[in-house]
């Protein structure tokens, strides 16, 4: 916990009254605030609380319909990110605003008002170094973006707008993507850009242990409205958890048992390239049997992506067998897979897992187009797919006006039901999940886990792609960390530890005793 | 020999200007595959101002000009209008073959001017595009300018959320890509090919597009495509050169084309795949929609 | 925008009804005939006489109906050509080098029977005129292939591929009639040998049997991609190539079906001009004309939004607007090219139009505001 002493400097960023209505969802309504300068200031809130809205208003990419913003004291209207830049915020979105195929110095230099009509690449990379030096980044300022991390991805972002002049730095989901040792030097670099007097907002959903930590205030949203102000001394994650949901909350899930059966899946010492020609999986060998759970731990980017498209046939093995109930199907086309019982449900849900122009009825289709039995001789029976849609949206609680819905009119959660309802309606005997429950809501978050477990006592084998290691623990039977191609151990849940299983997400050697 | 070596460079320079604007669209994010159209605007309106006005340099300003106005179309289109930059393209092209084989008819037949002087043995838009390739390479890899526009058709929300109106240089990009376009049409109609007949480009303007694709969006290897392809070019229409009697001429016109096919092909293997994905700007073709 | 007490705002469509695609394709229409007036005026014609004597001719003329009609049929086919790859989301522009190639295949076939020297050559047309569709077809099909194995298997750009197999075609059958190439006229006037007598198509009800099959090609297509499993994965991959695959459709092989089916379809087209329509039957020295015209299917399939029902009308009127056109330049005394200009601005025309399926025009009323933010509230 933070000294008291600091916190007591003047207001940087001050929010009175701010309201932002949508048809819908996500509003704000009468937002106060104050942030001091040298005072980390959390903002917590559950998916749909107004995070997102509020955000974009302090970094001018929405106006607010009513209420002020003050700077220092003085009455500011950012009409566009510009404005808020020139100020002094610095954004740092959950979603990585860089340029991939740039350097990282390019990326800093981009849009900046110094960087001199012709580049000047010296002075900055001094001037960026001596940032980088003084809050404890430890940056290459020549690689491609591309070629980092996500945390280094992250520190690029926070140097750009250290380097832009931020007073205020405002970080949305600062940790969601880091190995617990990347969360550590971010802290530490969050806590020495407070001593150097910035103001620190980090937009935080549920990582309340990381709140308590680092922040002196938290502000809570619920519905679009503050809920609860206080100094974080004295603050607990239960009544965190209390003031951001509306209720106490048990985020314990209940394990189910299964008999264990006959192994499904069987993978033996298998490697793939990503796009980029890269070994982006190297060699991983693991079995999955019946009504198991084989739960793949590890922050994005470390070929797990690529393991679920090299199960799913949609990008080659480099090497390496893939055996399904005995079967080898390595060299089986996704059409010959999906018919032999894998069903795979894609992370990425609008670009992979719908067709957004389909109707609901089409989209299920996607995995029935292939099957005699509603496609007699080529031709499509849409009426009994048409009840089949029906019946997978009752089924699974779809939010939607009718089965011919467009699926771009759909919420991510219910697009989320709708593909597991497809793809699990096949009783598939083996389930790839990557990245399941992100970006749901707790309710959805706990319909798509409740379903999984399901599909386990179904005798399914599922493997399970999570990046969050709570989801991973309490889900799987077996946790795999994965990290740059390779797992570090596989570890019956039974013996896997929180900590341990994320330090090996970052890399580190597994301990002896778990061996 | 000399004489067909100063052809064929007259042909690469029609070629790497025209090739040269659309990798400046394409960087900032704007593919644009009405070239053929844009040159043949050039090309006619450069004609018939030359014509009238007796004088080469009114013709050119000509050219440009339709050029920026057809460019500045395109981003009316792909970038306000949201339409698909494909259906776009291929709008102004359809347009231009269309308009300009009306307009231009009247004026079928030879330009009837004193050709332009050539400066050390070579035409003068060989130098002009030298100093335009070596510009934009500069522009765009040494200067602030450069590095928007290189953002910009990167990821354009980046762009956007580091200070930099995506929409203003998206414009800027287009019109002084129709201008390249244009200018190149009018060094085609008024200087390598001055008989005005309809459709007189006969695809070099699709040649150029393939060229930019094969260029890795690097202006200098967009130059030495052009220069083989101009020397391919100028072969194919005198076999007997090299191979008299071998094939029939009209065999050798299809030459230049086959082998940019299978030039392209070649560019698609594995190897050239994963150096051209790294250069391809990942937002080409999309288009931008401010959030919000 | 605020005109008065009303507000004019747009907003982005969720869904786009048939109907509203007709109004808006009908009023694209309409707008590039106005626009399309200033040629008219530009040449010192009264606009209203003008389409007065195109449309008189095309449609009204004993003499130019039937040619309307054979017209029509040849936009048809090539809008079909261009439909079926457009509905996996690819771009034939090379209608031209595949119906040269179809001349060439259905030419090719009456070569091998012998009929290059003999114009009173006998051929039993039950087997001679099929066997020239097939060749048509498959020549087509096989240069449509091309383009679209290297889009599938090597990803290259099918614009500029079937760009550079127009070219290439164009000067392939230039080598094939000309000087002495091995389908010309003996007579020697730079264009293919006469088809024998006994294989020129039978009209039915005036015009070739060609007509049936394009409106049997019509329903078919419409059918296809309606209701069967071919056109599901079709269009699947034209609307998200990354979900088609995910959900087993191999990425490869669509574009190489919807290039060969189009290309064969051109072949047909080939067929239906230089091999059935009355006064031709033979490889014309200007068959680049052809070519030309083969680009109103891109228009006419844009129009008809991948339809191909409604690309019947749209055909038919397409094949009126330029044969009358054709007609009232010559009749008017206008400069060549009057049909061309028509194609340039019909496209423009159409491209803005395009927004107009994303966007829509509504009107709001002040009265509905108010209550519709007490709703809110």
């Amino acid at each position: 916990m933070p000294t008291e002493n600091q916190t007591k400097e003047k207001t940087v960023l001050e929010a009175r009254g701010i309201t932002k209505r949508f048809p819908g969802c996500c509003a704000n309504e009468q937002i106060n605030f104050a942030i001091k300068q040298g005072e980390v200031h959390a903002i917590l809130g559950e998916n749909g609380a107004g995070k997102t809205t509020l955000m974009n208003i302090l970094f001018g990419l929405y106006q607010p319909d009513e209420g002020e913003l003050f700077f220092n004291g003085e009455k500011v209207d950012f009409k566009s990110p510009l404005d808020a830049i020139e100020k002094g915020i610095g954004m740092v979105h959950q979603k990585r605003k860089l340029v991939q195929a740039h350097s990282v110095i390019e990326n800093i230099m981009l849009g900046h008002p110094d960087s001199g009509k012709i580049l000047n690449f010296k002075r900055v990379k001094k001037e960026v170094s001596e940032l980088c030096e003084q809050y404890g980044f430890k940056l290459d300022l020549d690689a491609k973006v591309w070629q980092l991390s996500e945390g280094q991805k992250q520190s690029v972002e926070i140097i750009k707008a250290l380097y832009r002049g931020a007073k205020v730095l405002i970080l949305d989901e600062p940790t969601s993507a880091l190995s617990p040792p990347e969360t550590r030097n971010l802290l530490d670099s969050i806590m020495s850009m407070v001593e150097s007097g910035l103001a620190v907002v980090p937009f935080i959903t549920h990582k309340l242990p990381i709140v308590l930590e680092i922040s002196h205030h938290v502000t809570v949203l619920r519905n679009g409205r503050v809920t609860a102000k206080f100094a974080t001394a004295g603050a607990t994650e239960k009544s965190l958890a209390k003031s951001m949901v509306g209720r106490e909350v048990i985020i314990k899930l209940d394990k189910v048992e299964v008999e264990r059966g006959k192994p499904v899946l069987e993978v033996n010492n298998l490697s793939a390239y990503n796009e980029k020609d890269h070994l982006a999986l190297s060699g991983v060998s693991f079995t999955i049997h019946e009504g198991e759970i084989f739960g793949i731990a590890g922050v994005s980017g470390n070929g797990q992506e690529e393991l679920a498209d090299v199960l799913a046939g949609l990008r080659k093995a480099a090497s390496g067998t893939i055996l399904l109930d005995g079967n080898d199907i390595t060299h089986d086309s996704t059409l010959e897979r999906w018919r032999k019982g894998v069903g795979y449900v894609p992370a990425e849900r609008n670009e992979v897992g719908t067709i957004c122009d389909y109707s609901l009825i089409e989209n299920v289709a996607m995995n029935y187009y292939f099957e005699e039995e509603y496609v007699p001789r080529g031709i499509i029976n849409y009426k009994s797919l048409r009840q089949l849609t029906e019946s997978l949206i009752a089924e699974y609680n779809v939010a939607t006006p009718g089965p011919d819905v467009k699926a771009k009119a759909l919420s991510g959660g219910n697009l989320q039901k709708l593909i597991l309802a497809r793809v699990l309606s096949k009783k598939p005997r083996l389930i790839i999940v990557n990245l399941p429950t992100q970006g749901l809501d707790v309710g959805a978050i706990e319909f798509v886990q409740n379903k999984l477990l399901q599909a386990k006592k179904d005798k399914a084998a599922i493997l399970l792609i999570s990046g969050e290691i709570e989801e991973a623990l309490s889900l799987s039977d077996w946790v795999a960390p994965i990290y740059e191609g390779k797992f570090m151990d596989i570890i019956p849940w039974t013996d896997a530890e929180r900590d341990n299983v994320g330090a090996m997400m970052a890399g580190m050697k597994p301990k002896v005793e778990s061996l | 020999m000399w004489e067909l070596f100063v052809r064929s460079l007259d042909a690469s320079i029609v070629l790497a200007i025209a090739a040269l604007g659309e990798l400046i669209g394409q960087r900032s994010g704007v593919l644009n595959v009405g070239i053929e159209g844009v040159m043949l605007f050039g090309a006619t309106f450069g004609f018939i101002v030359a014509q009238t006005t007796g004088d080469y340099t009114t013709g050119f300003i000509a050219a440009i000009a339709i050029g920026a106005i057809i460019g500045l179309m395109h981003g009316v289109f792909s970038i306000t209008l949201g339409v698909d930059q494909v259906v776009s393209g291929m709008g102004i092209w359809i347009l231009g073959f269309g308009l300009t084989t009306y307009i231009g008819n009247p004026y079928t037949g030879p330009l009837g001017m004193a050709r332009i002087d050539r400066i050390g043995g070579l035409s003068p838009f060989f130098y002009l595009a030298l100093a335009l390739i070596f510009l934009t390479w500069f522009v765009l890899n040494k200067t602030s300018l450069g590095l928007k526009i290189r953002s910009v058709g990167e990821n354009p929300e980046v762009a956007e959320v580091s200070g930099v109106s995506v929409n203003r240089i998206r414009y800027l990009c287009v019109i002084v890509s129709g201008m390249l376009m244009g200018l190149a049409g009018g060094v085609y109609g008024l200087s390598y090919n001055p008989v005005w007949n309809y459709n007189f480009l006969m695809g070099w303007g699709f040649i150029a597009l393939a060229l930019v694709f094969f260029s890795m969006w690097n202006p200098f290897i967009m130059f030495g495509g052009a220069v083989l392809f101009g020397a391919l070019w100028q072969l194919a229409l005198s076999p007997e050169f090299i191979l008299p009697g071998v094939m029939s001429r009209y065999l050798w016109r299809m030459v230049p084309f086959v082998i940019t096919i299978v030039v392209l092909v070649l560019m698609s293997t594995r190897w050239f795949r994963t150096h051209w994905g790294a250069a391809k700007p990942e937002a080409l073709g999309v288009p931008y929609k401010k959030e919000g | 925008m605020k005109i008065g007490e009303h507000e004019l705002k747009l907003v982005k469509r969720v869904d786009l009804p048939w109907w509203n695609a007709m109004i808006i394709s009908i009023i694209s229409v309409i707008v590039a005939l106005i626009l399309f007036s200033l040629v008219f005026v530009h040449s010192g014609v009264n606009p209203l006489t003008g389409f007065k004597e195109i449309f008189q001719f095309a449609f009204l003329n004993r003499n130019g109906l039937p040619l309307t009609i054979n017209r029509s049929i040849f936009i048809f086919l090539c809008t079909c050509a261009f439909i079926i790859p457009y509905r996996a989301g690819l771009w034939n522009i090379g209608m031209a080098g595949q119906l040269y190639a179809g001349a060439l295949g259905a030419f090719g076939v009456m070569y091998l029977f012998g009929a290059k020297g003999d114009p009173n050559l006998y051929i039993a047309p039950g087997i001679g005129i099929p066997l020239m569709m097939i060749g048509a077809m498959f020549a087509g099909g096989a240069i449509g292939g091309i383009a679209g194995f290297l889009r599938g298997r090597f990803n290259v750009n099918e614009i500029v591929t079937t760009m550079m197999l127009n070219s290439i075609g164009f000067w392939f059958i230039s080598y094939m009639v000309k000087e002495g190439g091995p389908f010309m006229n003996p007579v020697g006037r730079s264009e293919s040998f006469d088809l024998p007598l006994s294989v020129r198509a039978p009209l039915v009800f005036g015009a070739p049997f060609t007509m049936i099959v394009a409106l049997l090609l019509a329903i078919l297509l419409y059918w296809v991609f309606a209701k069967t499993r071919i056109g599901y994965k079709i269009k699947s991959y034209g609307l998200n190539p990354l979900a088609a695959k995910y959900s087993g459709i191999n990425p490869q092989v669509i574009p190489v079906l919807v290039f060969v089916l189009g290309g064969m379809i051109a072949g047909l087209a080939a067929y239906h001009y230089f091999g059935a329509m009355p006064g031709v039957f033979k490889i014309a020295r200007n068959y680049a004309e052809f070519g030309d015209l083969s680009f109103y299917g891109i228009i006419c399939g844009l129009i008809a939004q991948g339809n191909p029902l409604a690309a019947i009308p749209v055909s038919l009127l397409f094949g009126g607007l330029t044969n009358g056109g054709r007609f009232a330049q010559g009749k008017l005394q206008m400069g060549f090219g009057v049909d061309y200009a028509l194609l340039g601005v019909m496209m423009i025309t159409m491209v803005v139009l395009q927004f107009f399926y994303r966007y829509k025009i509504v009107w709001i009323k002040p009265e509905k505001e108010i209550s519709d933010v007490g709703i809110i509230r």
